[in-house]
């Protein structure tokens, strides 16, 4: 349960802490349409290791973000081999038959069961992972046993590559940029200048204070309410259910048992925080001064000035080169 | 045995990583049957921890648990079907709200026999006496768990553990939350089911009224700690009870009040008001 941590921040001291976090929303938003100009492999490699300059010098460890990249790896891994299979520019690097027959398609299965069983003992299983499919693709490619009763081509272009390191780069370059902005960055800080950034759209009716609100208040409530998911569970566990285990049907009341005092309590909860804010005499819309006041430091305009001029100069490169 | 501790400590870890003790290193034996504890501790001093591990909720952060033979610790052993336990050990938590969710009591009742596989009818025969045991009449059975008052829904989710039948009933501060009359009621069915069935019972407290008139047994945990084990008359004796913050039950304040007033002696304490009586007529 405790792995799930909505508010990433980690505590720190360095510059990126000091700034204002309005200027680091910006300077979030500047930089990402910067990673979308830039289409040269060279450039977006440069970007990237300006990042990897920040973090060093901002006292991020590199296991933080590698951390925040694992969600998405799914996603690179799909986008990796969607670019390498459909690019088809530059030369030919790879030209393979793949042979479809009884014994390679059952070979290929005792790989992936193999893998299947043995995955639980590795402890890097991303690699592990990767393995398993390149052993697929040889059995397919260099031992045609057994008669084929089909055939595929793999072909793979330097294009392709480029391609699917060069979007690899870009989705690593968007996540590490939004995990140094949540790192460094407390919940509430956070929302607070996602509330002032926000404030031109009351324009079109929009408040951005009631949006702020609802957004602290979830981020506020989530942990608590992942701590109430596990003692519910813990309680319907006192009374026989085994939440590991179960039939199809056992598993709709096991669900069952934890969403609806799950429900009841949240509907609780919030009646209670309700009555708390009402008591303390807040009502929505209303001016309300800050305990926290955020201020704008030189170091902030600085780095609005450099990441916003990163868009033009990508936009020059770009057209220099295209 | 049926219940052993052996050195067992439990960390919680919070999500910064670091790491916070809530049991240091406790041994504890709790018989099959016949005893009657109270465990007690200021808030947050670990009862309720402690007494997650005695059904196998928890697993201990070190050393042992035993729980009728099966050995639980912190290794990563192959599947231990450790359900069957919790029918052995039944444990009512502090809140109901953390388990009622069936649309009458009566189903919620049977929900806990029937994931131990008893049948639909003897499930609802036990629901319609565990209602009565807890002192709730039959006309409960068919209302929504969520219309009930807090201390009416205290004693459903009583009835559903009471329901399993098990052979050792823990409760987290059973009753916390509930007028006097409610209190005494349940302490008289805890009572009575130590007396007739001679089941072990442990109740976590604050009340230390409760303490002294049905413990046999006391624990007194502090900061992690089991600082205390032993019977109530030796604990209402011990020079640290201050130190421990805990109170003196008022019967016992009330005859050291007697003592010093008439210089007499009382000893040993009354443990209710007809032992004082037959203490007063001594005197007299
Ligand atoms: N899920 C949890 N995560 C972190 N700390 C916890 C958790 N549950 C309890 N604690 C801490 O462990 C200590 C013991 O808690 P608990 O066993 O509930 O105490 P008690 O029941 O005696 O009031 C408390 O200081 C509490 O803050
Ligand atoms: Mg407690």
């Amino acid at each position: 349960m405790n792995n799930i941590v909505i508010g990433q921040y980690i505590p720190g001291s360095s510059f990126l802490y000091k700034m204002d976090p309005r200027s680091k929303i910006l300077a979030l938003i500047l930089l990402m349409v910067t990673t979308f100009v830039l289409t040269d492999i060279i450039q977006i490699l440069v970007l990237l290791s300006v990042l990897l300059v920040i973090l060093k010098l901002g006292g991020i460890p590199i296991g933080r973000i590698v951390k925040g990249l694992r969600p998405i790896i799914v996603l690179l891994f799909f986008t990796f081999t969607f670019q390498v299979l459909f690019i088809k520019t530059g030369r030919i690097i790879l030209d393979e038959t793949l042979h479809y027959s009884f014994y390679t398609i059952l070979l290929a299965v005792g790989v992936v069961l193999f893998w299947m069983i043995t995955k639980r003992f590795i402890k890097f299983k991303i690699s592990y992972f990767l393995m398993m499919i390149v052993g697929i693709l040889s059995i397919f490619m260099y031992y045609p046993i057994g008669d084929p009763f089909a055939q595929g081509q793999l072909v793979i272009y330097t294009g392709g590559l480029q391609g699917a390191f060069f979007i690899m780069v870009r989705l690593i370059i968007i996540v590490t940029l939004s995990t140094i902005l949540t790192l460094t960055t407390k919940p509430t800080d956070l929302t607070l200048g996602l509330e002032q950034l926000l404030k031109p759209l009351s324009i079109i009716k929009v408040s951005a204070e009631e949006i702020a609100l609802i957004i602290s208040i979830a981020l506020r409530y989530i942990p608590t309410l992942l701590d109430e998911a596990n003692k519910i569970m813990l309680a319907q566990a006192s009374r026989g259910v085994d939440f590991k285990e179960g039939k199809l049907k056992d598993k709709v009341v096991q669900i069952i048992s934890l969403l609806v005092p799950m429900f009841i309590i949240s509907f609780k909860r919030s009646d209670e925080l309700a009555n708390a804010m009402e008591a303390r005499n807040f009502v929505p819309g209303n001016r309300r001064t800050r305990l926290h006041i955020l201020t704008w430091q030189t170091i902030d305009t600085i780095t609005i000035i450099i990441t916003a001029i990163t868009i033009p100069v990508a936009i020059l490169l770009r057209v220099m080169l295209g | 045995m049926a219940i052993k501790f052996t050195e067992v400590s439990y960390q919680y870890s919070s999500p910064d990583g670091s790491l916070f003790d809530a049991l240091k290193n406790i041994n504890l034996d709790i018989a099959k049957t016949g005893e009657f504890i109270a465990l007690i501790g200021e808030t947050g001093s670990g009862k309720s921890t402690l007494v997650q591990h005695m059904n196998a909720l928890m697993k201990p952060s070190s050393g042992q648990v035993e729980i009728y033979g099966i050995k639980i610790n912190h290794s990563k052993s192959k599947k231990q079907k450790l359900t069957p336990l919790r029918q052995k050990v039944g444990l009512v938590f502090q809140f109901p709200e953390y388990q009622l969710f069936e649309e009458t009591v009566m189903r919620d009742i049977m929900f806990g026999p029937r994931n131990f596989n008893i049948s639909k009818e003897e499930a609802k025969q036990r629901a319609r006496k565990a209602i009565i045991q807890v002192g709730l009449d039959e006309s409960y059975l068919e209302r929504s768990p969520f219309n009930l008052s807090g201390g009416e829904k205290k004693r459903v989710s009583i009835a559903g553990i009471l329901a399993m039948e098990p052979d050792i009933l823990v409760l987290d501060e059973p009753t916390s939350g509930l007028d006097p009359k409610g209190r005494d009621a349940l302490i008289d069915l805890f009572t009575l089911i130590h007396n007739t069935y001679h089941k072990t019972i442990i109740i976590i407290t604050h009340d230390m009224n409760i303490v002294h008139q049905v413990a046999s047994r006391v624990l007194v945990m502090r900061e992690g700690e089991l600082v205390f084990d032993g019977t109530s008359e030796a604990l209402f004796n011990n020079e640290s009870l201050n130190k421990w913050n805990l109170e003196e039950p008022d019967l016992i304040k009330m005859t050291k009040q007697l003592e010093q007033r008439y210089s007499i002696s009382m000893r040993p304490f009354p443990k209710n008001i007809d032992q004082l009586f037959h203490h007063i007529k001594d005197v007299i």
